[in-house]
């Protein structure tokens, strides 16, 4: 498994993975946006023959209230390569570009109600808590928890 | 500005006044208020050419184009020296994406009014989007000396000096650029890009030195502020300037931060003067070493041990791989098989991996058979055996046994009967097997032990696109799109799943439903034009947020987009369909590989597919899947589909590195248009990247064994020397004779060799063809339905209809779970019986 930054190269390949798993989908231009803006929070997971099998958008925030952070758009990894801990490798590069690139104090997600599994990761892996609910924010009327996670620079 | 202003343009005050209202009621989208306004003018100057198109503008924007455009050409030809009605003239082309137009209406518009920073700056946009790079620079000249004092105007100009590959200028650029700077901000985020793009720069150009004495001083200035981009650069630039330990420490901080990244390894091992790709014996033992290494520093981290695999060979990879393979088993994970099978192409490891995997279940049944407790006994969990009779089953199905694959998957479906993984196998292994229904069956069965998984329901729907259950396929991928979408089909369209596309695109071909299929085939097409549009906006937008590194990232891959191999598969296939289009129904060359549904006699969707459609049972669709003229009438109705498909195909030209399909069929269209020269290139640079593929060497036998003394005597003469390079003319049958045994039991091979036999021989040779053609069906040959399928279309068109059936019926018993080799008519029973299973779960 090879985790690495994303390129404009691996949009469509970011795209199709999305559009495999998960029910909010975005035209190209919407990843365009975040790769030219935010070169470098984006991060993909490509199996050994060089398949996008997993990926994570982020961006920060553009008008922030309460100084610079980050927040993941989008992070989802193909069913048949779960178990792998792909998605908590993603997240960790994507945060750590938060931090040391944009100078980011924390890094903020939404996540279904029901997401049993992404809530665990988001948790209890990777220390996340959340902030608060958001009442039906996806389109199919589900709530969404808001989480958080601060952040440090790394030292070099 | 022109000297003189002509009379008629100068308006009263009264009207210069309205003139102006006008002008911004178009630009609030006061649209009716404006027609007012300009036909108050008008009445009394109805040959005022501004007014005109003002008019014209807001019709043409209130979706009355056509009287719209034709008002402000009127306008334009009455003032042709105003730089307005140029403007106007523009934006109306601009609106319809065509920016070739778009851009000269705007360079006659600052004839007028040369130093109109808003034309100039769109007009900048405009020559970078079509890629004229030298005018670029020139616009980018005009607004920097009308505007020094803004910062983008300076970056601008460097970026466009360097795509137009003057870096040297670039450099100066920024050079005295950054010699004006006072006073800098902390935190100035915008300078940090354009110092980054300075180090990029020198990069470009070969100063190392410079470039990380640049990037270091400013990193410790605190002025170039990514430390992720600094982390990467330097490490870079320390190897390339030679400071080969500092770069290795670099490299392995990188690792530290990212143990995942094959670049970052492939990169430490280049400053240790190593490398992964086809690495020297010598050098193996060395590079297993620091992999080792790198795999006890990151427990965790899986790149090192699989980058490991690659090099290691006979005891070492076997040692290597048991570990592996055994933490993948225990952990579970579905994609472990298709992780390893790329070691396969080595016969060797993939024994080795065979024999671990079958050991280790050999062992965890006998230890389930004495002990009560297995996993207390053997210490592993029970899921183990499970994953390792999955691993078996892909394993078996990819070595084309599918009987043993299928016992496998059953026996873990025995073990645990409700994981959607094991059902999905046992679907992949019969489709494999060439039972595209049962595999649609078990894709449904595994898709409803978890109908919220998106995952599921998508290869599903695929699985019943693949099945000729199009309908039923739609209604299941409709459960994840938008309820408020005129159909499923219409939502992905708008979403631009291209998979999706190409997936249905290729059901109705298999149905030659050639309209329907060629008009998901355009949806792709025309996807990969919005992709090209979508770039459009990011320039004033990238100078405006100083991200221009990245947006030239974005350039570049806009450059090589129609090179994506989603957009090859989508141009080939369409381009095939267009050759169809010219061939007819009767020619030679009509249905080569179409399957058993393309032998009809008669061209069958662009004369059936009116209101009738007697055996396209999915074709009444309730809702329509393709939009406007989903079944492609128009599309098939081209006097010139030889040209449509060059069209298509000539886009990707020079983009295109791994893909022999693309060759071959470019080729195909060249022979049609008798463009011989250009066949003969497109077969030479597809034999010399793929030299044995089946399908070029077809064509080298069928261009080979051509007359080409009737071409014009120069070309001729290239064209014969291509020829002959490409194989011996005096000798074809040999030739074809060395290729087969080159694959003595390589389906794709033997068919190939079948066909060119049949291009040297003809009729006469159709006893030899035939017996080559049954060789697909020998024991020792591999497993191939795909292969064996096409065979049976061929066979048909050399040998007749009888040969034909019986080839069928050996087909059926060779691989006695295909249903691809049944009659069309049971074909169709099958399809309803699936059809009538999906609908029992609504």
């Amino acid at each position: 498994m090879n985790i690495r930054m994303a390129t404009p190269d691996d949009l469509q390949g970011m795209q199709a993975c999305n559009l495999s798993n998960l029910p909010e989908n975005y035209n190209l231009k919407y990843y365009m946006y975040h790769i030219v803006t935010w070169p470098r929070l984006s991060y993909v997971a490509e199996d050994h023959k060089g398949r996008i099998v997993g990926y994570i958008l982020g961006k920060m925030e553009e008008e922030p209230k309460d100084g610079p952070h980050g927040h993941v758009t989008s992070i989802s990894v193909l069913r048949t390569y779960r178990r792998l801990g792909i998605a908590r490798r993603l997240m960790v590069q994507a945060q750590e570009a938060m931090a040391d690139s944009y100078g980011a104090l924390y890094v903020s997600l939404h996540v279904r109600k029901s997401n049993r599994a992404a809530i665990g990761l988001y948790r209890d892996t990777l220390g996340f808590q959340v902030s608060e609910v958001e009442k039906a924010y996806y389109a199919d009327g589900e709530d969404a928890y808001g989480m958080r996670l601060a952040l440090h620079p790394t030292e070099d | 500005m022109s000297t003189s202003i002509p009379p008629k343009r100068v308006l009263p005050q009264k009207e210069a006044a309205l003139f102006r209202t006008l002008l911004q009621m178009y630009e609030t989208k006061l649209y009716k208020k404006g027609v007012k306004t300009a036909d108050t003018i008008l009445k009394k100057f109805p040959e005022h050419g501004e007014t005109l198109c003002m008019k014209g503008l807001i019709l043409h924007s209130m979706d009355r184009r056509e009287e719209g455009l034709e008002l402000i050409r009127k306008g334009v030809r009455l003032d042709l020296t105003s730089h307005i009605v140029w403007h106007v003239y523009g934006i109306a082309h601009k609106s319809e994406k065509n920016y070739e137009e778009t851009l000269k209406c705007y360079l006659q518009a600052l004839k007028f009014d040369k130093e109109n920073l808003n034309i100039l700056r769109e007009a900048a946009q405009l020559q970078l989007q079509l890629r004229h790079y030298e005018a670029h620079v020139e616009s980018r000249n005009t607004l920097l000396r009308l505007r020094p004092q803004l910062r983008q105007n300076w970056f601008a100009l460097a970026i466009a000096y360097y795509l137009n590959g003057d870096d040297a200028r670039a450099l100066a650029v920024l050079q005295q650029f950054e010699g004006t700077l006072k006073n800098i901000a902390d935190g100035d985020v915008e300078l940090s890009d354009i110092l980054l793009f300075h180090v990029k720069l020198l990069e470009a150009q070969g100063d190392y030195a410079t470039a990380i004495a640049l990037l270091e001083g400013k990193r410790d200035e605190h002025r170039i502020l990514d430390r992720v981009a600094i982390r990467l650069t330097r490490a870079r630039l320390l190897g390339k300037v030679g400071r080969v330990e500092d770069a290795r420490d670099s490299w392995s901080l990188l690792l530290q931060r990212n143990p995942d990244s094959y670049d970052h390894y492939r990169d430490y091992l280049a400053s240790e003067g190593l490398s992964l790709d086809n690495p020297p014996p010598e050098t193996k033992s060395r590079l297993l070493e620091i992999l080792d290494r790198f795999a006890s520093l990151y427990p965790r981290a899986s790149a090192p041990r699989r980058l490991a695999l690659d090099v290691a060979e006979g005891d070492t990879f076997r040692s290597l791989v048991a570990p592996y393979v055994v933490s993948g088993l225990r952990r579970g994970s579905p994609s472990l098989f298709s992780d390893i099978k790329t070691l396969y192409r080595d016969d060797i490891k993939r024994a080795i991996v065979e024999d671990i995997v079958l050991r280790i279940r050999e062992e965890l049944a006998a230890s389930n058979a004495v002990a009560a407790t297995p996993q207390e006994k053997a210490g592993e969990a029970p899921t183990t055996y499970l994953w390792t009779v999955y691993f078996l089953s892909q394993h078996f199905s990819y070595l084309g046994r599918y009987e043993k694959a299928l016992a496998m998957v059953n026996e873990a479906m025995e073990h645990t009967p409700a994981l959607p993984e094991i059902l999905m196998m046992k679907a992949r292994i019969l489709k494999r097997a060439g039972d595209t229904f049962g595999a649609a069956e078990w894709m449904e069965k595994a898709r409803r032990l978890d109908g919220q998984d998106r995952f599921l329901n998508g290869k599903c729907a695929k699985y019943l696109m693949r099945s000729g259950n199009i309908d039923a396929a739609n209604k299941r991928l409709g459960l994840f799109t938008k309820k408020d979408s005129v159909s499923p089909g219409i939502d992905l369209e708008e979403m631009q799943s291209v998979a999706y596309l190409q997936q249905e695109g290729d059901a109705w071909l298999r149905q030659n439903k050639l309209g329907r299929s060629l008009k998901r085939y355009h949806n792709i097409l025309k996807i990969f034009d919005d992709f090209e549009d979508d770039q459009f906006d990011f320039y004033a937008y990238s100078l405006r947020k100083f991200t221009f590194n990245a947006y030239l990232e974005l350039l570049a891959f806009e450059d090589r987009l129609r090179g994506h191999s989603a957009y090859i598969s989508a141009a080939t296939a369409a381009a095939k369909i267009y050759l169809k289009l010219h061939d007819g129904p009767e020619s030679p060359h009509a249905d080569d590989q179409a399957g058993k549904h393309g032998r009809k006699k008669k061209r069958p969707e662009a004369s059936t597919n009116g209101a009738n459609s007697a055996n396209g049972k999915a074709s009444e669709s309730p809702v329509p899947s393709g939009g406007a003229d989903a079944e492609g009438r128009d599309l098939l109705s081209t006097k010139e589909p030889l040209q449509q498909a060059y069209s298509i195909l000539s886009r990707s030209d020079g983009l295109i590195r791994n893909h022999p399909e693309f060759w071959v069929v470019t080729f195909d269209v060249a022979l049609r248009r008798a463009k011989y020269l250009q066949a003969a290139r497109a077969l030479q640079t597809a034999k010399s990247l793929h030299s044995d593929d089946p399908e070029i060497h077809v064509r080298v036998v069928e261009f080979t064994s051509r007359d080409f003394s009737t071409s014009e005597a120069r070309v001729a003469k290239t064209i014969e020397r291509i020829a002959s390079e490409l194989a011996p003319r005096q000798s074809l049958e040999q030739y074809n004779a060395e290729y087969l045994q080159r694959h003595p039991n390589n389906p794709p091979a033997i068919l190939a060799a079948a066909r060119a036999l049949h291009l040297i021989k003809g009729a006469e040779g159709s006893e030899d063809t035939r017996s080559l053609i049954w060789q697909l069906l020998h024991p020792e040959c591999i497993a191939d339905v795909k292969t064996c399928l096409a065979a049976f279309a061929f066979i048909g068109e050399v040998c007749g209809e009888d040969i034909q059936e019986e080839f069928r019926k050996s087909c059926s018993a060779r691989f006695p779970l295909a249903t691809i080799f049944l009659r069309p008519k049971e074909q169709e029973d099958r399809r309803k019986v699936i059809n009538a299973f999906t609908e029992s779960a609504e």
